[in-house]
C-alpha cells in the first residue's frame, strides 16, 4: 500500500536534478558525479569511453546500492580539461558513435528488406512453394504492427 | 580500447526474420555492446495489461493467477512513442483513451468439453466506447495519440494471424465463466518485465575463449568436451603455439534479438539506439545546466535582496570571465570565503534548491523537447537567466567549456 511508485526508479521527480557534481577536495582535477535515475547501462559505457581518452587519469563508476537508482562516476583528468568537460566530451563522442551505428543499421536493414523481397519474388516466379523459409521478415500486414510502416510513418523519423 | 577509437563500428545482419534479427557488431568495446543489449532489453516502451478487474471468475484458477497471466500477454505496440502516453504523464486522473487501451475478456463454456481461453478471446475496446469500467474518466483533451495508432494497436499478438498459436490463459469446463476487464498501459521493462519487447537476447563474444574471460571445467581435453558455438566459425581458433595476449580486448559481438511480437526486431534495435542517445543527451544537458542553475539562483537572490542588479551583474560577470579563462573550474574560492561551490555563498535567505525547484517545470519541458541527437542545450535556459547578465549563452559557454 505504501510502496513507492515503481517508475521512481527511472523517472526524475519534479525539480530533481539529473546530475550532481562534487569536486574532490584532496585530489586535483578530480570530481565525483552523481547521475540520478540511471544505471549500469549509462555508467559502464561512459566509464569505458572516459578510459579511452588520453586526458583521463582515472575513471570509475559504481552503483552504490541496487535499490538506489543512481550511480557515481569518479573522474580525474591530467589538468588540461575539467572533469565535467571531459564527461561532456565523452558523451558527445558516444552519441556520435550511436548515430554512426544507427546509420549502419538502417542500411543493413534496408538491404535485408530488398533481399527478402527479391527472394520472395523469385520463389513466386518459380511457382515453387517455398517451405516457409522465405518468410517475409516484416509479414506484409498480417501482424498489424507493420501496417503503420506502409502508411509512410517510419520509426526512423525520430 | 584506445585502438578502437580510429576504427568505425560495423554491423552485419546475418538473419532477419519476422520476430528476430541476428547481427554481428564489430569495433566497439565490450561496455558499449553490453549497453546496447541492456537498453534493448529494459528501456523500450511497449503496452501491456496492467490493471485487471475481475467480474466473474468461476474457473479453477484464482484471480491473481489469471491477472498475472493476462499481464504477460504481448500486445502489439508499434509506434508506442507517439501512439500512447504514460499514465503518469497524462492529464487524466486514472487513465483515459490517450494513456490506456481497454480490453474485455468474456468467455463461458456451455458444453461438455474442456475449452481453452486464449489471448484471441481478448477484445480490444475501440477508444470512446464505454466499457463499463469503474474508473472511467472523460478523455481530458484532444491529443493526437489515437490517430497515430496502427490498426491493431493494443491487440494481442497473433490475434489477427491464424498461423500463430494464441497464448493460453486458462482452461474451462461446462458452467465455468470468465468475465474480465483489462486496462493496458505503456511502460518499460525496468518497471516490470512484461513490458519488455524482447523474449530473449543472445549475446556472445570471443567464442574460442582466447581472452580467457571464462574458465571451462574439463576432465581431459577442453576441445573435445566443450562444443564450439556457431559463432566460432567467424573467428580463427587459437593456435597451440600462440602466446596469451593479456592486453587483447573483445571487438566482435554476436547478437540475436528475439522479440515477443509486440514490436518488430528492426523497431526494437533502432529504438534501443535512440534510447541510448537520449540517455547520453540528458546527461550532457544535466552537466550543462548546472552552472546556469547556479546563476539563476544567484539572479533571483539578487532581486530579492534589494541589491542593485548591475553590481551583481558585473561581479558575476567578472567571476565568469576568470573561471572561463582558467578552464571553467567552478571552485568555491573564486567566490570568496570558503563557501560551498553550490552557491550558498550567494546570500542569506533563499536556498538555491528552492530556486531550482521553482524553475523545474521549464527544465522538464526543455528536456522532453530536446532531440536525442541534439546534444545542444541551454536554449531552454536563456530566458530565465537574462536579467542583469550580458548574454546568458555567452556565460554558459564561459562556464562549461
Amino acid at each position: 500500500m505504501n510502496a513507492p511508485a515503481r517508475y521512481e526508479l527511472f523517472v526524475l521527480e519534479d525539480g530533481e536534478r539529473a546530475v550532481e557534481i562534487t569536486e574532490d577536495t584532496k585530489i586535483p582535477n578530480a570530481a565525483t558525479i552523481k547521475v540520478i535515475k540511471q544505471d549500469h547501462t549509462l555508467g559502464n559505457m561512459l566509464r569505458a569511453q572516459l578510459l579511452s581518452m588520453p586526458q583521463v587519469l582515472f575513471a570509475g563508476y559504481k552503483v552504490a546500492h541496487p535499490l538506489q537508482p543512481y550511480f557515481l562516476i569518479k573522474v580525474q583528468t591530467d589538468g588540461t580539461i575539467t572533469p565535467q568537460a571531459i564527461i561532456e566530451q565523452a558523451c558527445t563522442k558516444l552519441i556520435a558513435l550511436v548515430a554512426q551505428l544507427e546509420q549502419k543499421f538502417k542500411r543493413e536493414f534496408s538491404f535485408k528488406d530488398a533481399e527478402a523481397n527479391s527472394a520472395a519474388a523469385a520463389a513466386a516466379a518459380a511457382g515453387g512453394q517455398a517451405p516457409g523459409v522465405l518468410d517475409d521478415p516484416y509479414g506484409t500486414g498480417s501482424t498489424g504492427g507493420t501496417g503503420m510502416w506502409a502508411a509512410g510513418r517510419d520509426y526512423l523519423d525520430f | 580500447m584506445q585502438g578502437l577509437e580510429e576504427q568505425e563500428p560495423t554491423v552485419r545482419i546475418r538473419a532477419l526474420k519476422k520476430d528476430r534479427v541476428n547481427f554481428v557488431l564489430e569495433n566497439v568495446n565490450l561496455a558499449f555492446a553490453n549497453s546496447v543489449r541492456r537498453v534493448v532489453m529494459a528501456d523500450i516502451p511497449t503496452v501491456a495489461i496492467d490493471i485487471v478487474e475481475i467480474e466473474t471468475n468461476t474457473t479453477v484458477l484464482p484471480d491473481e493467477f489469471i491477472a498475472h497471466r493476462l499481464g504477460m500477454i504481448p500486445l502489439i505496440s508499434t509506434n508506442c512513442d507517439e501512439a500512447i502516453r504514460y499514465t503518469r504523464d497524462c492529464v487524466c486522473l486514472a487513465g483515459c483513451d490517450f494513456c490506456t487501451v481497454r480490453l474485455l475478456l468474456h468467455v463461458a463454456c456451455q458444453d461438455h468439453t474442456t475449452m481453452d481461453v486464449t489471448s484471441n478471446h481478448l477484445e480490444v475496446l475501440p477508444p470512446d466506447t464505454r466499457g463499463g469500467f469503474s474508473e472511467e474518466t472523460e478523455a481530458p483533451d484532444n491529443g493526437e495519440e489515437i490517430s497515430k495508432r496502427s490498426e491493431y494497436f493494443g491487440h494481442p499478438v497473433g490475434k489477427n494471424d491464424l498461423k500463430l498459436p494464441p497464448v493460453l490463459i486458462c482452461k474451462i469446463r461446462k458452467g465455468q465463466e470468465l468475465r474480465i476487464r483489462c486496462i493496458a498501459k505503456k511502460g518499460i521493462a525496468k518497471e516490470h518485465a512484461k513490458w519488455s519487447p524482447c523474449s530473449a537476447i543472445s549475446f556472445e563474444y570471443d567464442p574460442h575463449n582466447k581472452l580467457r574471460h571464462t574458465t571451462y571445467w574439463f576432465e581431459n581435453d577442453i576441445r573435445t568436451e566443450w562444443p564450439l558455438s556457431e559463432n566460432a566459425k567467424e573467428e580463427e581458433p587459437e593456435r597451440d603455439d600462440e602466446l596469451f595476449d593479456y592486453n587483447a580486448q573483445p571487438t566482435k559481438f554476436y547478437f540475436e534479438v528475439e522479440t515477443d511480437g509486440s514490436l518488430g526486431p528492426q523497431e526494437v534495435v533502432m529504438k534501443g539506439l535512440a534510447e541510448l542517445q537520449t540517455k547520453l543527451a540528458n546527461l550532457i544537458l544535466g552537466l550543462k545546466t548546472q552552472p546556469e542553475l547556479d546563476m539563476m539562483a544567484n539572479d533571483e537572490q539578487a532581486t530579492n535582496g534589494n541589491i542593485a542588479e548591475n553590481t551583481w551583474g558585473t561581479n558575476a560577470g567578472g567571476g565568469g570571465g576568470t573561471n572561463a579563462s582558467s578552464g571553467g573550474g567552478w571552485t568555491s574560492s573564486a567566490w570568496g570565503g570558503g563557501t560551498s561551490p553550490r552557491g550558498s555563498g550567494w546570500g542569506g535567505g533563499t536556498s538555491p534548491r528552492g530556486a531550482w525547484g521553482g524553475t523545474s517545470p521549464n527544465r522538464r519541458n526543455a528536456w522532453n523537447a530536446t532531440s536525442p541527437g541534439g546534444g545542444g542545450s541551454g536554449s531552454g535556459w536563456g530566458t530565465g537567466a537574462s536579467a542583469g547578465w550580458g548574454s546568458p549563452d555567452g556565460q554558459a559557454n564561459g562556464w562549461t567549456v
